[in-house]
């Protein structure tokens, strides 16, 4: 029998480098207590990390980790879970990746409803190349290399978000790590593609959505009364952040089946993919070529 | 060897694969080996395309730029292809009324062509059929030209239109209608097929992409995620047909980045995953094989070789993109590049690349090419027993999961660079797999010392990988099968043939011919491209007359490599870059010329490149 999981087993022996009151200390405490809480321990998850400043967490947190590319975080840990359909699969990725270099990974995560969690680092800039602005920064902020203001139009995540008819859509804030550990948990509970709005202080490069201005905001909206399975009033809430920002359980459907479980050749079959490689005879399957 | 080839031409789309595919099933049947190339553009409808049939009662690989009968489904055809007649052969067209301009009739008379005309329209309509069974109806028609049973064909379309009976009854007419039309005179001088040989008749006729999908599932492959782009698609097709037998994850993915990385996910979950792409698909794939290369997680890429560069020549074949595989990826280091060379190996060598891989945690390259992908090749059964899988240093036993350390992953001091390796939601302790660099347990490590111990492991992989893989293989000119006992050490070679990839089957047709098979002709290809061992090579090139290096590619590829390895420089070279494979006389024609040079004093490069204007 193993023993129940405890908070401790995913404490790292390496030190944190963020910067004070980096938002990303609040998202990590959540984190390693949402899989604690669910009685998971560091060997029976597998913790996706993509490229910035949430990347660097990851060897900061035990657990079997993998630490990737720019923007492409997604379908590696959309492979990885198919291959593998016991072992929970948490994809951690920043806004600038997500929303720039990897967007249509996004859209095909969202669109395919893989079986994994998307936590969005959403500092609203790119923090470990200093402070670019991203297709997230609010339009005419200054920032490294647009010092005249950020030309372009913000992009409304939550809208696109919307469009792509989600089966899962929460939002957290870095101050509130209750709050996080209870969307974080609920996540990775949900069958399908799991999508986690992460609103992230970055004291360094971003001025405008800092910690106090969310945390003036931010309410949770389960505790206002909020019902996940009312969609038009989650998508009222996600995209109308400018007096207050909606927190928590935005919106979630259980009834959709996800990209797994929609793969006919997969029914009824009770192994991985992880535990089915041995050598195959494949003498029947070439009886159409004689 | 005597041969005999039949080509179908017409629009694509008007149905020349599937009159191509009966035949060769029905020819493969009769007891023949047939090889089978088709010729086609990039468009789905129109345009001008081509199936050849080479046969033979003996085993058969290349085809010939001429042929013995030509079958023309419309009139570009008549006008394109009718110089791709040999003396004698025979033209049969379908279009009514048709006057040839002077020159082919001075071509038909001097060649002795034989030109018949089938009135296929009325035809079908006396049958009462459509154009839908104008295929059946040539199929036919060239099925009793061939002298094969009319049973067989019977049984061949039965078998495909077995669920539709009212268009079984008349594709069967069609058949008997046919086979009438062949008049006997026509029919006694048409072809003199040699006498069949048993044996072909229970082989499979087999697409080099089929060969490498069964290869991929005996070897244990779970999971394909690809991206279609010719000549990689027909093995994802070919995968994805399978999957209720095989009960695979396949995942068509959103672009080339998707496929590559949803399959290094799924490997470093601990399956056995695969992709293919071709030409651009691979530049997308390039940064992943470089994360795998980090992160050392064992993977395996197909690669479809086309003309490039940029779309280049989409469903055409060449050998240009071995420098690329090579080289792929950014930073330094290990890696893996083989080359199929056909049918047998496209199969043989999916296991060996997976265990390559898992054994050396190194992503190998597996490259094929539209010529291979795509043509039809006769193939003994494959053997199933014989393969193994090796999955290297994987921890899977609960007894060694518990004495693990997460820092043992990569051991920088690991012999020969190969550290443990254990996968998720394994009861032991975890690890990081790190793109940045990285300490033994994959934490983010700059430190100057550490960045230099881990590059140094990772790169002694490759150098235990070179001790280890199998030199390039050499066989000499003989009949069938050559031996390599008939090459004395001491007698100098007439020529010494390297090669790669699928210019192996065409050079061992010739190499086999009754022109050259009792010459010192040496042939030694590379299946195990990188990295690449030359010690064979060396060794012979010092024993012969003279040495060609024959490539389908501009630069001579493989040429290059092998300077930058060893010093040799192979300064005769045949290569060839139309999007064309080479073709059996054309190349023994380019080998005859290399033979004659001999013993000419002070012998100058004779280098030759085909296809283009000289």
């Amino acid at each position: 029998m193993t023993a129940p999981a405890i908070l401790s087993e995913y404490r790292s022996r390496t030190l944190c480098t963020w910067c004070d009151a980096c938002g990303n200390y609040g998202i990590w405490t959540a984190a390693k207590t949402a899989l604690a809480e669910l009685g998971l321990h560091p060997w029976q998850v597998c913790l996706c990390f993509d490229i910035g400043c949430n990347g660097n967490g990851s060897d900061k947190i035990e657990g079997y980790r993998f630490h990737g590319l720019h923007g492409r975080v997604i379908p590696f840990a959309a492979g990885a879970k198919l291959a593998n359909m016991n072992v929970p699969v948490i994809a951690f990725g920043g806004d600038g990746a997500t929303f720039s270099e990897g967007v249509g990974h996004l859209v095909h995560g969202l669109r395919s409803n893989y079986p994994i969690t998307f936590v969005l680092h959403n500092n609203a800039n790119y923090g470990l190349t200093t402070g670019q602005a991203t297709s997230l920064t609010w339009q005419g902020q200054a920032m490294n290399t647009s010092p005249n203001g950020m030309p372009e139009r913000t992009l409304a995540s939550m809208e696109f978000i919307f469009s792509l008819n989600p089966t899962f859509v929460a939002r957290g804030f870095s101050g509130d790590i209750k709050l996080m550990t209870r969307i974080l948990k609920a996540a990775i509970q949900h069958r399908g593609f799991a999508f986690i709005d992460m609103l992230q202080a970055c004291p360094s490069y971003n001025h405008f959505a800092t910690h106090q201005y969310l945390s003036d905001r931010y309410f949770d909206a389960n505790a206002d009364g909020h019902n996940p399975n009312d969609l038009a009033q989650a998508k009222l809430l996600a995209t109308q952040t400018e007096e207050r920002i909606a927190c928590g359980l935005l919106y979630q459907s259980q009834d959709v089946p996800n990209f797994y479980e929609r793969l006919v050749a997969r029914q009824g079959m009770e192994t991985t993919c992880v535990e089915e490689v041995r050598k195959y005879n494949v003498s029947q399957l070439w009886a159409d070529l004689t | 060897m005597s041969r005999i080839s039949l080509k179908l031409v017409g629009a694509s789309g008007q149905g020349i694969n599937s009159v191509g595919a009966v035949l060769a099933k029905g020819v493969k049947r009769a007891g023949y080996c047939v090889f089978a190339y088709r010729e086609y553009p990039s468009l789905i409808k129109g345009g001008h395309a081509s199936y050849q049939l080479d046969i033979s009662n003996e085993r058969l690989c290349s085809s010939e730029t001429t042929v013995n009968a030509l079958i023309t489904l419309n009139h570009h055809g008549l006008e394109r292809n009718i110089e791709d007649l040999k003396s004698g052969g025979i033209l049969l067209h379908v279009t009514p009324h048709w006057n040839f301009p002077a020159c082919h009739q001075a071509l038909i008379r001097s060649r002795a062509l034989k030109v018949i005309y089938l009135p296929l329209d009325e035809l079908l309509a006396q049958l009462g059929a459509t154009a839908v069974n104008a295929n059946v109806l040539v199929a036919a028609y060239l099925w009793s030209l061939l002298n094969l049973g009319i049973e067989a064909l019977k049984s061949l379309v039965a078998a495909k239109f077995s669920k539709k009976k009212g268009l079984l009854d008349l594709n069967m007419r069609c058949i008997e209608a046919g086979f009438a039309l062949v008049p006997p005179e026509v029919k006694k001088s048409a072809f003199a097929l040699p006498a069949p040989n048993a044996e072909f008749a229970a082989h499979l006729l087999i697409t080099g992409s089929q060969a490498m999908g069964l290869g991929a599932i005996h070897a244990g492959v779970r999971f394909y995620a690809g991206y279609p782009i010719t000549p990689s698609s027909p093995l994802l097709s070919f995968i994805a047909e399978l999957q209720d037998q095989t009960h695979m994850v396949v995942k068509q993915a959103e672009d080339e980045i998707t496929a590559a990385q949803m399959v290094s996910g799924a490997m470093y979950m601990g399956t056995r995953a695969l992709t293919a792409t071709s030409g651009a698909g691979l530049d997308l794939m390039a940064e992943t094989v470089s994360l795998n290369a980090m992160i050392e997680n064992p993977t395996v890429f197909v690669l479809a070789q086309r003309p490039g560069p940029a779309t280049g020549l989409p469903t055409w074949t060449a050998q240009a993109d071995l420098l690329q595989a090579v080289n792929i990826g950014h930073g330094e280091f290990a890696r893996c590049v083989l080359s199929v060379s056909d049918s047998q190996d496209a199969f043989d060598l999916l296991p060996v690349a997976f265990n390559l891989a898992e054994l050396y945690q190194i992503c190998v390259l597996v490259l094929t090419e539209k010529q291979i992908a795509e043509a039809l090749f006769t193939q003994a059964p494959y053997d199933q027993e014989n393969a193994e899988i090796d999955r290297g240093k994987l921890l899977t036993e609960r007894s060694s999961l518990a004495a693990v350390k997460p820092w043992d992953r990569f051991d920088p001091e690991a012999k020969q660079g190969i550290s443990a390796r254990w996968l998720p939601g394994s009861e032991a302790p975890t690890y990081c797999a790190q793109g940045d660099e990285h300490d033994a347990g994959g934490h983010v490590d700059e430190a100057g010392a550490n960045a230099q111990a881990q590059l140094e492991k990772r790169m002694r992989k490759q150098q235990t990988l070179k001790a280890q893989i199998p030199q390039p293989q050499l066989t000499v000119a003989g009949p069938r099968g050559p031996t390599l006992t008939s090459l004395d050490a001491d007698d100098p070679l007439d020529l010494l043939v390297v090669s790669w990839g699928s210019t192996s089957g065409v050079i061992r047709d010739i190499l086999g011919s009754e022109e050259l098979r009792s010459r010192r002709i040496a042939h030694l290809h590379f299946t195990y491209l990188w990295p690449l061992r030359t010690e064979r090579l060396q060794h012979l090139v010092e024993r012969a007359q003279r040495t060609v290096l024959v490539e389908q590619n501009f630069q001579g590829q493989l040429g290059m490599l092998i300077r930058m390895e060893c010093g040799l420089n192979i300064a005769d070279k045949i290569l060839k870059y139309d999007g064309r494979p080479f073709f059996y006389d054309e190349l023994l024609s380019l080998l005859r010329e290399q033979l004659a040079l001999n013993g000419i004093h002070g012998s100058h490069s004779a280098s030759a490149t085909i296809g283009a204007s000289p």
